[in-house]
């Protein structure tokens, strides 16, 4: 079957749709979540950028709550495992159990587990063993499992939302490098303000509780990840992506002396991606058809906070990764031509 | 797709703003270089005449043209004039991209939706100035060289010193008689007459008097820092360096006498010890002491021996040699092989004290020879480099022949080996050589020697940190240990 282009038209029209979906997408989150507007943002964003996201936060401020609410305005399938240190790969993936079928013959039959869901809630990601955190890593990156060399397909769109709790880390596993690259971005869940906790003790302590509703299919949020990699980007501002993440790297000549004085590792090309694909989602949420400088500055810091290794002078300093990534951008801005004026050159 | 001309005027339109802001840049700048110049030719007006304000003023009218050509000419690329746009327009980055991506033919359908989004805004535009004037930092001097130049314009010219070079040839008295006779006496007497220099004050007269102020009676004065000594006996002492140089510090006598300081030139790989030992470890060809045959052994003892009889002087190891040959006639292979160790460790020894300073010994001069005076005279201890020299006796109260009630003080501080570097004193006795016994061409090389040059230093610094720090025994043995094997490499 051919595959007509989508016009220009067409293509305005699905970015209007867009749009609209993203903000009726965001009210409803917003129905029941107070506050938190930009980690709502940032995980819509990761939903559309094809992405997993990670949450950290301490307990009680409404990680959960605002992914199963994701859940429930989304017309998808929903899991949630809640990671424990004794949980094993086979209770996230399936296993294969011996079962009789009606002419009395045994064989195997692969069970799925909790992983074969949409959007799969990953509570505590951090409480359990590397073994079993290991076993999100091909789901996560190919969207697949392989089980006794057959491989099983996940379901598209496959989203994974991860919370972990910075401050209890006694009986923890942190979560190793090469998994938490595999998130997309990494979002700080703060405490609430004064109205906005009001506004919570007015919400939860009523007698009924908000109803949200589906307003978007797993197709269509297919259909606007695809729709997403359209979006043009201008090299300058291309350029500036790439030095911010070479920025990081302590070992390369023009970085600045923050990161050389902090930084073990820095980001992998998949921050890069990341910080474009983030600054896609956000530009047409916004309305508009390109990337902007802006863009990149709002999604730097979740896509690279958790992708910036600090050393251990950074750590001993207590250096906050938020802070050095803002000194990044300056750096790179400056480097950049879009940072330099270029009136005099 | 829309037609993007409009989106192109644009550019166009801020390339011009930004042509305009960089020639009136330059044309400020060239105008403060230019009135800098004017200045000076104004000043030099007596000599150019009447030319000088009208070079002044070209000056000024050419500086500032120059430098508006030259900010107008500068080139612009499109790309920064439509980021500049986009900046000065608020259109985040949309007229760059559009720009870009208008004209690639990979461009997506939401390339269209941004042309056409972008077209509208622009069409919405009103003209305006997105481009803020940048003054030079020169600019705000600009005021003082076109003041300067001003008041020279209108002040007289100023009179240029008509002077040339001093002549600096030699004048005889006789020349000094002669110019008179060419002047004439009219001019003479108009010449002012320059009073006669006075010949530079003479060394001796500025030559200071070191004699000291008598503290006791005068009077001193504030800041006199001398007064501190007023009533001293220092105070009619007058300060002298040279006898501080004549009599001074033991360290300095030390220095002259250059037959103490140690060889740094000698090349500790030809030692007695280094040839007998690689002898030694050629003959056991790996071999374990166990392993060893008479043969071999008795070969080894001959290459001692002879190796003493060499060297002519008495040697400490020649009885261990003999005993060793005579365990070996009687067929004692282990006492022989015992003697030959014995033998090459006292060898090993005699070639680190000789090596080890050369017998330099610090200190002061009267104590060392007290020291020899008291050994000569048997009242000493044991020898100084036990750690108890009088076998404890003296170190404390009432023990020992001190006269002190509370005894003397301890001698194990000097006496001790491992303070070598505390006062001075060379260690005496045994110590581990550093002498690594490289084999081969290597052992001469001077990279070779420089290691060897640096070993000894580490093996002391290993020393003095056992000696201070509370290292466990028998860590101090693995360390110990450690740099004995390097010897063995």
């Amino acid at each position: 079957m051919d595959h007509a282009a989508p016009s220009g038209e067409t293509q305005t029209q699905r970015a209007r749709e867009f749009v609209a979906a993203f903000q009726t997408l965001r009210s409803e989150v917003q129905k029941v979540i107070v506050g938190h507007d930009d980690v709502i943002d940032h995980v819509l964003i990761g939903l559309f950028a094809g992405g997993h996201v990670l949450l950290e936060g301490v307990p009680g401020l409404g990680k959960t709550l605002l992914i199963r609410t994701l859940a429930a305005s989304l017309d998808l399938s929903f899991s949630r495992i809640q990671f424990t240190p004794d949980l094993m790969p086979g209770d996230i993936i399936g296993t294969n159990m011996i079962v009789e079928d009606p002419a009395g013959r045994k064989h195997f039959q692969f069970q799925r587990g909790p992983i074969f869901g949409h959007i799969l809630l990953a509570d505590e990601v951090n409480r359990a063993t590397p073994k079993t955190q290991s076993a999100l890593l091909e789901g996560m990156q190919e969207g697949s499992v392989t089980v006794s060399g057959t491989a099983h397909m996940l379901p598209v769109p496959f989203f994974v939302l991860a919370t972990q709790n910075p401050i209890e880390m006694e009986g923890t596993y942190p979560l190793p490098e090469a998994q938490l690259d595999r998130f997309v971005f990494k979002l700080r869940v703060k405490y609430p303000a004064l109205e906005e906790l009001n506004e919570i003790i007015n919400r939860t302590t009523r007698v009924r509780e908000v109803a949200v509703d589906r307003v978007m299919t797993g197709p269509q949020v297919a259909s606007y990840r695809e729709l997403i990699r359209e979006v043009p980007i201008a090299s300058h501002i291309r350029d500036l992506a790439s030095l911010i993440v070479l920025a990081s790297h302590p070992q390369w000549e023009r970085a600045p002396e923050a990161t050389r004085r902090f930084v073990r590792y820095g980001s992998s090309p998949r921050g890069a991606q990341a910080l474009v694909l983030g600054a896609k989602v956000r530009a047409l949420a916004d309305g508009r058809y390109n990337v902007s400088v802006d863009d990149l500055r709002a999604m730097a810091l979740p896509a690279l906070r958790h992708r910036i290794i600090l050393n251990f002078e950074g750590e001993a300093e207590g250096v906050d990764a938020d802070r050095l990534i803002e000194q990044l951008l300056d750096a790179a801005e400056s480097l950049s031509a879009a940072g330099k004026d270029a009136f005099l050159r | 797709m829309a037609d993007p001309g409009i989106l192109h005027r644009l550019v166009r339109n801020v390339t011009g703003q930004v042509r305009l802001r960089r020639a009136e840049f330059f044309a400020l700048r060239g105008l403060f270089v230019a009135a800098l110049v004017a200045a000076v030719v104004l000043a030099l007006r007596e000599t150019l005449g009447a030319a000088a304000m009208a070079m002044a003023g070209g000056l000024l009218v050419l500086g500032a043209g120059a430098g508006a050509l030259v900010g107008a000419l500068k080139r612009v690329p499109a790309g920064e004039a439509a980021r500049l746009a986009d900046r000065g327009l608020g259109f985040q980055d949309r007229l760059a991209t559009c720009l870009e991506w208008a004209e690639r033919p990979d461009r997506t359908p939401l390339v269209e939706a941004l042309v056409a989004d972008t077209l509208a805004r622009a069409e919405r535009l009103e003209s305006r100035r997105i481009i803020r004037r940048l003054l030079p930092r020169e600019a705000k001097f600009i005021p003082v060289p076109l003041a300067l130049g001003l008041i020279l314009a209108l002040a007289p010219p100023i009179p240029l010193p008509k002077g040339g070079l001093p002549n600096f040839s030699a004048k005889t008295d006789e020349d000094e008689e002669k110019a008179p006779e060419r002047s004439g006496p009219l001019q003479q007497d108009e010449r002012p007459r320059a009073s006669k220099r006075e010949a530079f004050p003479r060394a001796d007269v500025q030559e200071r008097s070191l004699v000291p102020r008598q503290g006791a009676g005068g009077q001193t004065q504030p800041g006199d820092l001398t007064a501190i000594f007023k009533d001293t006996s220092l105070a009619s002492r007058s300060p002298d360096f040279n006898s501080f140089l004549k009599k001074g510090d033991e360290r300095i006598r030390m220095l002259e006498q250059v037959d103490r300081l140690p060889d740094l030139q000698r090349d500790f790989t030809q030692s007695q010890y280094k040839v007998m030992f690689q002898r030694t470890k050629a003959l056991r060809g790996g071999l374990r002491p166990d392993q060893l045959s008479p043969e071999k052994l008795r070969e080894l003892l001959n290459e001692m021996e002879r190796l003493g009889r060499k060297g002519g002087a008495e040697n400490p190891w020649a009885g261990d040699v003999g005993e060793g040959m005579e365990a070996l006639e009687q067929g004692q292979t282990d006492k022989a092989m015992e003697a030959m160790e014995r033998a090459l460790s006292k060898l090993r020894s005699l070639e680190e004290g000789g090596r080890d300073g050369k017998g330099l010994r610090g200190g002061r001069e009267t104590d060392r020879r007290g020291a020899q005076r008291d050994r000569g005279q048997g009242q000493g201890g044991p020898g100084e480099e036990g750690d108890f020299p009088e076998g404890g006796e003296g170190l404390y109260p009432g023990k020992g022949k001190s006269p002190s009630r509370k005894g003397d003080p301890t001698q194990r501080l000097r006496a001790n080996p491992f303070d070598v570097g505390v006062d001075g004193e060379s260690r005496a006795g045994r110590k581990e050589g550093f002498d690594t016994n490289l084999l081969g061409r290597g052992a001469n090389l001077p990279s070779r020697l420089q290691y060897l040059g640096v070993v000894g230093q580490y093996r002391k610094m290993m020393e003095e940190a056992i000696a201070r720090e509370q290292v466990p025994r028998d860590f101090q043995t693995q360390v110990k240990q450690y740099f004995q094997s390097l010897d063995e490499k």
